[in-house]
């Protein structure tokens, strides 16, 4: 009845979900599926996330105002929802890069020096 | 446009959540369906359509899980688990009926109480006035400064003329009316009845914002000849009743008091004027025009209404300064520079007489404190539950519930548990509603308190504020009760309570907060105890007061003699009196004009005739009462001196007055009054001179709380009215005769009505029925509260003794006697009232001060009633922890060892 809130490790990799979704986004609207393989191709197979926790990280996108969903048809005919970037999420995106690379960097020399 | 999206995402979710959770099914079958797809042909047939379905899955990861994280994202997850929490209490409660049906009835008293109670305060005190805009009334008033040993006074109502003055001078009010409330003999074609009416102005609807639903309101010529036309309005229950609501009614006329008056209009439903009582509106001009034309004649409230921009402040110095006017223009002709005044205040300030007020503030208090010994109550139940669940609550801490997540769903079950209270408190509180408005002290009383009349205890109901304050109240309660023992209970502890072992002793942080509640509990009740132990006191003083007469065995019966000349009155007198004496049954008959411990009986001033006349103003007030010569042995009222009334006392013989006891002291100190000359002025008394003959006791006219008035009797034969109460003693019951009294008045006056027939006896209760009304639901919510404390004495006491089995029964072991643990037990229980009795009688000292003005005959400190309900809680307290001792004592030291 309660759900445990995993090791720091998902809170890293919960982040990164919001970022890599964003950045899927920045092309074109997708659907759920979409987003999923197009992590998944991009990355080289590399980062292939849990399939299911996109959801909820959708849904947490939306209320932040980032992305908004709208129904509409998929290639093969049936109903989708499409998910858009907003303007706001697009600056919300550049911020996480940067933020990203920054850390990056960081660990980059650590690692160097180590 | 990031608030908008963020918005407009927010309402979808929360408006149609159901279509949400559709909508994400609908998404992820569709996920799966391409997932699965894609596998079959990247397997080229090596795959089968259910395994790649199943490897779909497995890719996709927990289905549920994702689902309840969604929805948790979505902000959907608080409703998630409060409906999960919620379906936990029911379960839990179902499990233990016996602690829930006692926390439930407990809540339900505590919050039904409150909202009765409070349904009283928000009817007489907070709900707006029924007329249009009610802010923006005021009331007026003449003011008389204080002279010789009368006060002076702000509420002296007005008369005709100087109100015709204020009217001109006033600029700041857009309405202003003159109403006064009456009441005569109404006949419809032949039927009488006794009816309530107001005597009013043609302002007086629209100053309410009224308009008559048929026909008009008066007219202007109507409201400006003193003595004019006779004509009358309607209230439409007046209208249905007498005239089956017929729309043709304009026109027909209404007698009142033997003079015919033309129907102009007919009142919406609903309006029963200011006094809430009437059934007729009659036009003030038809009044006698002697009347209106008298300056000093005082007979009339003043309401006006404030102009636009025109603040209530404003209103009140405007109002100061044209009192000067009036007083200018009518100089007081006896007394010299004694300036009037007048003075406007609010009309909601009128609302209710400050006694009321008082009196529900001082019940509203009592039953929010009744309400918080029955919080303590339940929280100490649910400690004592919680004791019992420190396993459950340990298992799940260690299997890593939060303690956050625990304590919300212990608050919910105590909101959950409130929330039954709060829907059972309902029945409570629909019958304590009827039973204020049944109980209502107003409702005789209405003579000697101020008021407006459309706010009475008939006008208490459960309405939507009510309801709203108990669901408000049923919530803030769950929370009191339910957080002391969620966060007691959930303390992240000791590895030592999942071993039952150590449980047993591990209580004791448990004990401390169940000891403190139980103090809590007492000393609340002590304080309301102290509360309602003076106001018994007070009721006591007012029963022992000794008001003069004997009011056992007589009856007691009005009525107003219409048509009937002043000479001939006397003969009218002797023919009623005889015929009354001659009823089987009745054994003395007398009349007089105005009951005992009514209030509102004639008064005037008395001058010496042996005396050099004092200065204007300084004249003793007396109060003056017609009665007929037998009124004094019907009444029981003893013969100090001289001799009552002859009936040889008649027109045309040397006047005589008899007077009171406290009037001989008062005004003939040392000296016997009888044969002294006098006058009154009133009853034709003025010019002549009448002498002193007797000398009778006192008899409280006004309330039973305040000291007899100097009073002067006259006799009926020696001045004629026609407004008299008949008092009839009785042999048996004085209600058997009422029968034949209707009989024998109607033989002698055809068509007058008899009314307010009741016994003196009732009428003797009526004038204490504030301080019984006041008494009674104080020592009610007393003794719920006293009930209650010792409940949770007793709870706390009998879970100790059973957290103490073992340690009691090393003790009888060592050899301790039944002696020794029976005050071991019962000791622990007095320790308890000792601190909460002290804590009690700190708080009741505090807070009994509030009663003063509601006492008589007993100071707020007093020290009697103090000693009284200690001895009442010590006494409760023993016996609350007697039956766990007992117990206690019982138990087999082998036993106990064992277990």
């Amino acid at each position: 009845m309660t759900k445990s809130t995993g090791p720091s490790k998902s809170e890293l990799l919960k982040g990164t979900l919001d970022m890599l979704i964003l950045q899927t986004l920045t092309v074109q609207a997708l659907h759920g599926y979409a987003i999923a393989q197009q992590i998944e191709l991009l990355s080289d197979a590399v980062l292939s996330v849990e399939q299911g926790s996109l959801y909820p990280a959708l849904e947490r996108l939306q209320k932040r105002g980032w992305v908004t969903s709208k129904w509409g048809e998929s290639p093969t005919g049936r109903r989708a929802r499409y998910y858009t970037l907003t303007a706001a999420g697009r600056r919300q995106l550049g911020d996480e890069i940067s933020d990203f690379d920054r850390v990056l960097l960081a660990i980059n020399r650590v690692m160097r020096r180590a | 446009m990031r608030l908008l999206d963020m918005l407009r995402y927010r309402l979808r979710v929360l408006l149609h959540p159901g279509r949400h959770a559709s909508e994400l099914d609908e998404e992820i079958r569709f996920h799966l369906s391409l997932e699965s797809m894609q596998r079959e042909h990247a397997a080229r047939g090596a795959l089968s359509a259910t395994n790649a379905q199943w490897a779909a899955q497995r890719r996709f990861g927990n289905l549920t899980t994702t689902k309840e994280e969604a929805r948790e994202m979505a902000g959907l997850g608080f409703f998630d688990t409060t409906e999960q929490d919620v379906r936990f209490a029911l379960r839990s409660f179902r499990r233990s009926p016996g602690f829930t049906a006692v926390a439930v009835l407990t809540l339900a008293v505590g919050i039904g109480a409150n909202t009765a109670i409070f349904s009283a305060v928000n009817a007489m005190l907070l709900r707006p006035l029924p007329f249009e805009a009610p802010d923006r009334l005021m009331q007026v008033s003449l003011t008389v400064p204080a002279r010789g040993d009368s006060p002076g006074r702000d509420d002296i109502p007005w008369s005709y003329p100087k109100f015709a003055v204020f009217r001109k001078a006033q600029t700041i009010f857009t309405d202003i009316t003159l109403w006064s409330a009456s009441q005569g003999t109404i006949r419809v074609g032949a039927d009488a009845e006794r009816t309530n009416y107001e005597v009013v102005d043609g302002h007086y609807l629209p100053t309410f914002g009224i308009r008559p639903a048929i026909g008009r309101n008066f007219s202007a010529e109507e409201d400006a000849t003193p003595g004019g036309a006779k004509v009358v309005i309607l209230s439409d229950a007046f209208w249905q009743r007498r005239f089956n609501a017929d729309s043709a009614v304009l026109g027909r006329s209404v007698s009142i008091d033997g003079d015919v008056f033309t129907i102009v209009g007919v009142l919406p439903a609903g309006f029963r004027g200011i006094s809430g009582r009437a059934e007729l509106f009659v036009s003030y001009m038809s009044q006698d025009a002697q009347m209106l034309n008298e300056p000093f004649s005082h007979g009339w409230d003043m309401i006006a209404r404030l102009g636009p921009g025109v603040t209530p402040e404003r209103a009140k110095v405007v109002v100061r300064q044209l009192g000067g006017v009036v007083a200018d223009a009518f100089p007081n002709p006896r007394i010299k520079n004694e300036r009037w005044g007048a003075i406007a205040r609010e009309l909601d300030r009128t609302r209710v007489d400050p006694v009321v007020r008082r009196s529900l503030l001082v019940l509203l208090g009592a039953v929010g404190l009744v309400l918080l010994i029955a919080c303590a109550n339940v929280a100490n139940l649910f400690l004592v539950r919680a004791a019992g669940r420190r396993r459950e609550i340990a298992v799940r801490l260690a299997v890593g519930a939060g303690r956050r997540r625990l304590v919300r769903q212990l608050l919910t079950e105590s909101v959950v548990l409130s929330m039954l209270g709060g829907v059972a408190s309902i029945v409570v509180a629909w019958w304590g509603v009827k039973l204020l408005a049944a109980l209502d002290p107003t409702k005789t009383l209405r003579i000697n308190l101020g008021g407006i009349g459309a706010i009475s205890f008939q006008s208490i109901r459960l309405d939507p504020a009510a309801f709203a304050f108990a669901a408000g109240l049923t919530i803030v309660t769950g929370l009191v009760f339910g957080l002391v023992p969620a966060l007691q209970s959930t303390r992240p502890s000791l590895a030592g309570d999942l071993k039952t072992e150590t449980a047993r002793f591990a209580g004791t942080r448990g004990l401390t907060s169940r000891n403190a509640l139980a103090v809590v509990e007492i000393a609340l009740a002590v304080v309301l105890l102290a509360g309602s132990g003076l106001m018994i006191r007070s009721l006591a003083n007012l029963i022992g007061v000794r008001p003069g007469f004997d009011a056992e065995r007589v009856l007691t019966m009005r009525f107003n003699l219409i048509g009937v000349g002043q000479d001939s009155m006397p003969a009218f007198y002797d023919q009623l009196v005889t015929r009354l004496g001659s009823i089987p049954g009745a054994t003395d008959v007398g009349l007089a004009d105005c009951p005992p411990l009514n209030g509102g009986c004639n008064g005037t001033i008395l001058v010496h005739r042996d005396r050099p006349a004092p200065a204007p103003g300084a004249e003793p007030n007396v109060g003056v009462h017609w009665v007929t010569p037998g009124w004094f042995t019907t009444m029981r009222v003893p013969l100090r001196s001289g001799r009552v009334f002859a009936n040889s006392d008649r027109r045309g013989t040397q006047k005589v007055v008899v007077v009171s006891e406290t009037a001989a002291r008062r005004y003939w100190p040392g000296e016997d009054p009888i044969g002294r000359p006098v006058s009154v002025f009133q009853g034709g008394f003025d010019v002549d001179t009448a002498y002193v003959v007797g000398v009778v006791g006192d008899v409280r006219f006004g309330t039973l709380d305040s000291l007899p008035e100097p009073d002067v009797y006259l006799s009926y034969y020696q001045s004629a009215r026609g407004r008299m109460m008949m008092f009839v003693r009785t042999a048996g019951d004085p209600r058997s005769v009422i029968g034949a009294v209707r009989r024998e008045v109607a033989a002698l006056a055809p068509g007058v009505p008899l009314y307010d027939v009741r016994p003196m006896r009732e009428r003797v209760a009526d004038a204490m029925g504030y301080a019984r009304f006041s008494a009674t639901l104080l020592a009610a919510f007393a003794m719920v509260a006293l009930a209650l404390a010792a409940l949770g004495t007793y709870g706390v006491i009998s879970f100790g003794v059973s957290q103490r089995t073992k340690e009691i029964g090393i003790r009888v072991a060592l050899g301790a006697t039944r002696q020794n643990v029976l005050r071991l037990v019962v000791g622990q229980g007095v320790g308890l009232a000792v601190i909460g009795g002290a804590l009690g009688l700190m708080g009741a000292l505090a807070t009994t001060r509030v009663l003063r003005s509601l006492l008589y005959g007993v100071a707020p400190s007093d020290p009697a009633t103090l000693v009284a309900i200690v001895v009442v809680l010590v006494v409760a307290v023993i016996v609350a922890s007697w039956l766990p001792a007992r117990r206690a004592a019982g138990v087999h030291p082998a036993e106990a060892l064992r277990s």
